[in-house]
């Protein structure tokens, strides 16, 4: 790959470097590789962070590096839907290019790549380009990104893709499912809050001044409305929008993933009476350390020093 | 005020800026559009200057200031009898560092002193150890310490690779060349900040109420920083190069007569560049001049 590009340029060494770095040293969280031909557009995939919604996806996206890179952020985008993130719309995060200011040249690929991870399961606070779906909506979406890669750009882009998404696949850990009694739980309060969000999609009037129903068309940078402080009106109602931006393509999704999930085998439950064993250990010991300090109590008092000499 | 982007078939990206007819007057602009345009303003504003200027007569800021202060203008007079020119760099918040690095180079190069370069190496190598034992990745910092030694050696005639003073001004402007040793110097900085966390951290906790590591996270190691005290201190203690600051500001004297006050940032190290080329050894061979946000460099008579 070398020979192919100007290592006078500073940019291009550093890129360089870091490629090299990666392939000598790579994660199984995340794999990140620059296209043969334009070595500034990097193609990824990052796996879900675990013990949350996301644990088990693989989400793609690309990484676009300035001309004056480091010392331009780069730009993200995600091509996977993750319910988060916003798919094939430039991301606003502090190491992207949204806020050049919080970018630091020390930074690199890796880091951002690690960054990004750690950012997906925090809130987004209105950030451009960042969604607030569901758990179980994220839940469902995470088990759909492993089917297949996603479309996305040239064959060369495409075969790039498909490339990272066996590696991560191979590297992979089976994804964690939910035992049937939690996944009938989940679908009911997830209808129910598809009920409310039906009302209000179709009654903007219900929502609050400066809330707005989430733009499906993610193909370009979409400006979230921060909620305002002092809005009292229906916030139940509110959430359920924010977070169920189509109800019917939610509803295909959960369809699937229950589908999946009820093939596969329950986790096995902690029995009731070790419940009970517990319980009963936690009294028990409660009790004796009341005792010890009863006495105690009565030893330090005088009238209590009396008493036990008397006896 | 967003520019949107939206994204064509093949995967390229084509912006598509927001037409003005979106914007009802000023009622759409938030405060993200105004430090936008800010940021604009300030970007077409430096562009004007370049990275390092020429060498302009002192009497060129007494121009600037024709119409200014008449206590500004009576310091510029005062400045006049000790220095002989002045060369500006671009208000980019890397002026420190790019006045710095020109004028160090610039001295070696008149000097010609390979002590110096031996000096400063074995200081640089401090540096590149202190990033390593903080747990920088080297290809972090590699590229940029490897250009600033490269820029030092050039600058030493009779080799291969040596350049001319008008080469070295080219370099100076060059982005991809001024921006890699700024962002050395910029590591330097933050290495010896922290390996010395206890002595600045008071002075940072009183400035900007962060950690010491958060403080060159956020204020030294981000192109673009406006450098302060610490900044200076902070790099001339860990390559042991005396600096000295002359400040042009509006204070006057309590006795009524105008003097120009300067601070002489002396490194705490005992290893001094040699006297090879300035009078004495403890007197600064770099002086840049102070405007309140920005720095020059300053020609000694």
């Amino acid at each position: 790959m070398a020979e192919k590009h100007n290592l006078k340029n500073p940019a291009v060494k550093r890129i360089l470097q870091e490629l090299k770095e990666m392939q000598s040293n790579p994660s199984d969280d995340y794999l990140s590789l620059p296209l043969e031909e334009n070595i500034f557009e990097w193609q990824f995939a990052i796996r879900g962070p675990r013990d949350t919604e996301f644990e088990g996806g693989i989400y793609h996206g690309r990484i676009q590096l300035p001309s004056e890179y480091p010392f331009k952020p780069p730009s993200f985008m995600l091509l996977t839907p993750s319910g988060r993130f916003e798919t094939q719309t430039k991301i606003c995060l502090s190491i992207s290019n949204h806020h050049p200011e919080h970018w630091q040249p020390s930074w690199s690929v890796r880091t951002a790549l690690v960054a990004l991870i750690a950012f997906m399961p925090t809130n987004p606070n209105g950030a451009l380009g960042s969604l607030n779906y569901k758990k179980e909506d994220r839940r469902a979406l995470a088990i759909k990104s492993r089917e297949a890669p996603p479309k996305f750009g040239t064959p060369e882009r495409q075969r790039l893709i498909d490339e990272i998404h066996e590696y991560m696949l191979s590297k992979s850990s089976p994804v964690p499912q939910l035992a049937p009694s939690q996944v009938s739980e989940e679908h009911s309060k997830t209808e129910e809050a598809e009920a409310e969000a039906q009302v209000n999609l179709h009654n903007p009037e219900a929502l609050p001044a400066g809330v707005e129903i989430p733009d499906q068309a993610g193909d370009r940078v979409v400006e979230e409305q921060e909620l305002p402080v002092n809005v009292n009106s229906n916030p139940a109602g509110v959430e359920a929008s924010m977070d169920n931006s189509s109800s019917g393509s939610s509803n295909q999704l959960l369809q699937k993933s229950d589908a999946r999930v009820q093939n596969l085998k329950p986790e096995t439950r902690i029995q009731k009476s070790d419940d009970r064993l517990f319980t009963l250990a936690a009294i028990g010991l409660t009790i004796a350390i009341v005792v010890l300090l009863l006495k105690k109590f009565i030893k330090s008092t005088e009238y209590g020093a009396v008493f036990m000499d008397e006896s | 005020m967003q520019s949107k982007e939206a994204v064509v078939e093949d995967g390229e990206i084509k912006s598509v800026t927001a037409v003005g007819s979106e914007i009802d007057g000023w009622t759409n602009f938030g405060d993200d559009d105004i430090m936008q345009q800010q940021y604009t303003i300030q970007a077409e504003e430096a562009k004007k200057v370049p990275f390092v200027g020429d060498k302009e007569p002192l009497s060129s800021l007494a121009a600037e200031y024709k119409l200014g202060s008449p206590i500004l203008l009576e310091k510029i007079k005062v400045l006049d009898e000790q220095y002989a020119a002045i060369r500006r760099t671009r208000g980019d918040g890397n002026c420190f560092f790019r006045s710095f690095m020109f004028s160090y180079l610039e001295h070696i190069m008149e000097c010609q002193d390979q002590a110096e370069i031996d000096r400063i190496q074995a200081n640089v190598e401090k540096s590149r150890k202190a990033l390593q034992t903080l747990g920088y990745a080297d290809l972090t910092f590699e590229d940029f310490f490897a250009l600033f030694l490269e820029q030092l050696e050039s600058v030493i005639q009779g080799k291969e690779t040596s350049i001319s003073h008008e080469e070295l001004v080219l370099r100076s402007r060059d982005q991809s060349i001024s921006d890699y040793v700024v962002m050395f110097f910029r590591f330097v900085t933050s290495a010896e900040i922290q390996k010395r966390a206890e002595f600045f951290e008071p002075f940072i906790l009183g400035l900007t109420n962060t950690t010491v590591e958060q403080f060159c996270k956020s204020s030294v190691e981000p192109m673009g920083e406006e450098s302060d005290h610490m900044h200076i201190t902070a790099l001339s203690d860990a390559l042991g190069i005396p600096i000295r600051v002359v400040y042009l500001d509006r204070s006057s004297c309590d006795t009524g007569g105008v003097s120009v006050n300067h601070h002489d940032f002396m490194p705490v190290a005992g290893d001094l560049p040699n006297a090879s080329c300035s009078s004495e050894k403890n007197i600064p061979f770099i002086t840049l001049l102070y405007r309140p946000g920005h720095y020059d460099i300053l020609y000694t008579k």
